[in-house]
């Protein structure tokens, strides 16, 4: 294998601190920015700043959930950028093949899921993944993840709705809003609010996961410092505030709602929104039009 | 600082959120699947095309034997051939040679013979005329007189001669 020049390495150097910074910087941001608080308290984000929109429209605070989504952005786009740095199809690095199997695993996943039309939705799906993870594992560096926001869900829940839409929309308006229809027609209010439903419960769900996990983290914090209280109050001195149950219980919960729930939130995220846009498609039927605007044309 | 509800709804928040998400999946499409797959292209062609140059190679390499078993037959057959003709010339030379050598050995032989011959009758002569010599001096001494000589030789002579064919018929 040949020797890498100094201007790739310092290149390797510049992506990798590109992906390490943005955390950094949000660690500084948190740091400088928050007042040191007064106990345990259970909150949304924290407004950095409010732009005050003409009055029929709702004002946009821009809160810790936007500043972390973009940071995670940031560091994605870096690592991205890191990733493929040197691709080389004789030669590959560990780096590509960790390259090579993300993008291979993902595309797999769509077109075993989704089937082989849907196959450009790789990279939306990994994506989707990735932000969610990425978010959500923000708690372990002690920052607000954006995830238990329930703004950021929604607006992936919406998008993913979109085109849930779009791709039931694809044999025509007519095909679609006889769908609800389907199988007995009296049935349609019910088709109709399943359909709402559908990003209203995929927000939900992902935004209640990983909040409940905080809120869970915090109350159990709170009752461990309660009963280390208890039980240690009556010594005297320093051994009477030692918080000796804090120690170690409070990481496994971490472990399990920071980075298994987290992951696992993203994971069924993106299966969710790869099942509903492939099922909503009616694949068959816009086969058979297809073919018909193809005899039509000859 | 101020924090937000921890359920609140804000529109403006919600299509920061899907413009996120759609920046993010143009960053990885562009940045992460499109060259990662192109370098997976390419190495499927380099693949392919090294399986292509491995079956040309073979099929030249199987002509080439080809020809080579072909050429190898042939020469087999030439020394066959070559090794054939020898065979039947030094057969041939042979047979001449051991011809010639017996005619030789059989005319020396002949030769021989003959020499032999002569000196036996040339040998015969002598003797025959020794004892001639001798018994007629014996016969001289005996009888103390000079006899003819002449006269006893032919009788001796045939006398001796007598006695060979007498040997000769025993014999």
């Amino acid at each position: 294998m040949k020797e890498k020049s100094l201007s790739f390495r310092i290149a390797d150097v510049l992506l990798l601190a590109g992906f390490l910074l943005p955390f950094v910087f949000g660690i500084m941001l948190y740091i400088l920015l928050e007042p040191a608080s007064e106990g345990i308290e259970i909150a949304g984000a924290k407004i950095y700043f409010t732009l005050h929109m003409p009055m029929p429209m709702q004002d946009l605070p821009i809160t810790e959930s936007q500043v972390n989504s973009w940071l995670v952005i940031v560091a994605l786009l870096f690592l991205c950028l890191f990733l493929t740095h040197g691709l080389s199809a004789k030669h590959p690095t560990r780096r590509q093949h960790a390259a090579e199997w993300i993008v291979e695993k993902t595309e797999n996943l769509v077109s075993g899921n989704m089937g082989d039309y849907f196959s450009g939705f790789a990279p939306f799906v990994a994506a989707i993944m990735g932000l969610s993870a990425f978010s959500s594992l923000l708690t372990l560096i002690g920052l607000y993840p954006p995830t238990s926001d329930l703004n950021v869900v929604a607006g992936w829940a919406v998008l993913v709705f979109i085109l849930i839409t779009y791709y039931k929309m694809k044999c025509g308006p007519v095909h679609y809003l006889k769908s609800f229809g389907d199988p007995v027609p009296f049935l349609a209010p019910l088709n109709i609010i399943s359909e709402f439903a559908t990003p209203v419960s995929m927000a939900f769900r992902h935004y209640g996961n990983v909040l409940s996990g905080s809120v869970i983290s915090v109350l159990v914090a709170v009752g461990l410092q309660g009963v280390t209280h208890m039980i240690l109050g009556k010594l005297p001195g320093f051994l009477g505030q030692f918080p000796f149950l804090q120690i170690g219980i409070p990481a496994i919960l971490s472990i399990y709602f920071d980075i298994f729930s987290g992951c696992l939130q993203a994971f069924i995220f993106a299966m969710l929104t790869m099942l509903y846009i492939s099922t909503g498609f009616p694949e068959d039927d816009y086969k058979e039009k297809l073919r018909k605007k193809k005899s039509k044309q000859n | 600082m101020q924090s937000s509800e921890v359920i609140s709804i804000n529109i403006w928040q919600i299509i920061i959120s899907l413009l996120n998400l759609l920046i993010l999946f143009l960053i990885f499409k562009k940045l992460l699947f499109a060259p990662v797959k192109k370098v997976l292209a390419d190495r499927q062609k380099l693949i392919d095309d090294k399986f292509d140059d491995a079956e040309k190679a073979r099929q030249s390499a199987d002509e080439a034997k080809k020809n080579y078993e072909a050429k190898l037959s042939a020469a087999d057959d030439e020394a066959q051939s070559i090794i054939k003709t020898a065979k039947a010339k030094a057969q041939k030379k042979s047979n001449k040679i051991v011809g010639s050598a017996k005619e030789k050995a059989d005319d020396i032989i002949r030769q021989a013979k003959t020499d032999a011959e002569l000196e036996k009758k040339k040998a015969q002569g002598d003797v025959r005329h020794e004892i001639t010599e001798v018994s007629a001096l014996l016969a001289e001494k005996l009888l103390e007189r000079e006899i003819n000589t002449a006269d006893h030789r032919n009788y001796i002579d045939s006398f001796i001669d007598k006695i060979g064919e007498n040997n000769d018929a025993s014999s």
